[in-house]
């Protein structure tokens, strides 16, 4: 599973019966910041994943690869390899808060 | 299984129904020469569910890909990395 | 399936009820000139396989599933054998 911030949403009129009525948005995966763990970095990297959740634009994600993101009731007829699972309110490393979702 | 550290957790505002009670740990996979050392681990830290109750400093045996769900069987849930146990001692010969 | 060279192991109380009764052995996969790739790998071993041993590897989930017995284990990787040469 990984962090990541929605960074753009995907819009597509012609394509596969299957994805009628997803939510496609793009993810930028996040990671401890390497040098001190005080917060978390954006990596540049980008995934194009499935909405479970109702997340929006911004948000803190949190994501499922591979043939895991297949395995809910709403995806597992889709043809995708990464789904947003949740939001996220807080990451804790050790006892300290580096991420809270309502200061941005 | 990969061997994890674990350092952090996280918790979730909102979430897919399936997950509703789940704790989720943040670890670092480790490599072979960064085993029973303190020296800093460099790999990218990830998310990992948790059911067995692990906390920081643990040393953890992670499942990934689809086994990660298997212990939910038949019930389906999206996860891709799975607590499968909490290690006591690694002994590395 | 790859090979791997047996680098150590572990020991768990707090774990999942399908890994009871289980050696774990700390494997490290190996590429085809036989040095280190990857990250190593927790795995389970009926085979007595120990120290040094370079060993065969399998990550066919459902083949484990059969070996363990259970069809809701978490593990992927089982030892297949010792590789003589």
């Amino acid at each position: 599973m990984f962090i990541g911030r929605i960074t753009g949403s995907i819009v597509s009129s012609q394509k596969v019966e299957a994805m009628v009525g997803q939510t496609l948005f793009i993810v930028e995966p996040l990671r401890v910041n390497e040098k001190d763990q005080s917060d978390l970095t954006p990596t540049g990297r980008s995934f194009v994943v499935v909405d479970t959740v109702g997340a929006g634009q911004g948000e803190v994600v949190l994501c499922v690869q591979g043939s895991s993101a297949r395995f809910t009731k709403e995806t597992k007829t889709l043809p995708i390899d990464a789904a947003i699972v949740g939001i996220i309110d807080q990451v804790h490393i050790g006892t300290n808060e580096i991420f809270n979702s309502t200061e941005k | 299984m990969k061997i994890a550290e674990v350092i952090g957790k996280v918790t979730l505002s909102r979430k897919h129904p399936s997950l509703d009670s789940a704790r989720w740990l943040v670890a670092i996979p480790l490599k072979s020469n960064e085993l029973n050392t303190n020296k800093k681990k460099t790999t990218e830290p990830f998310v990992i569910y948790d059911e067995l109750g692990a906390s920081s400093g643990c040393q953890i045996a992670v499942s990934e890909g689809a086994e990660a769900s298997a212990p939910f069987h038949p019930d389906a849930k999206p996860i891709d990395a799975y607590v499968s146990a909490i290690l006591d001692q690694v002994e590395v010969y | 399936m790859l090979t791997g060279r047996v680098i150590g192991r572990a020991t768990a109380t707090a774990k999942h009820p399908s890994l009871d009764g289980w050696r774990l052995l700390l494997v490290q996969t190996l590429d085809i000139k036989g040095n280190a790739e990857g990250f190593p790998e927790l795995v389970i071993d009926q085979l007595g396989c120990g120290k040094g041993d370079t060993v065969l590897l399998t990550s066919d989930g459902a083949a484990v599933r059969e070996m363990v017995g259970v069809n809701n284990t978490p593990v992927r990787w089982a030892t297949l054998g010792v590789i003589d040469r």
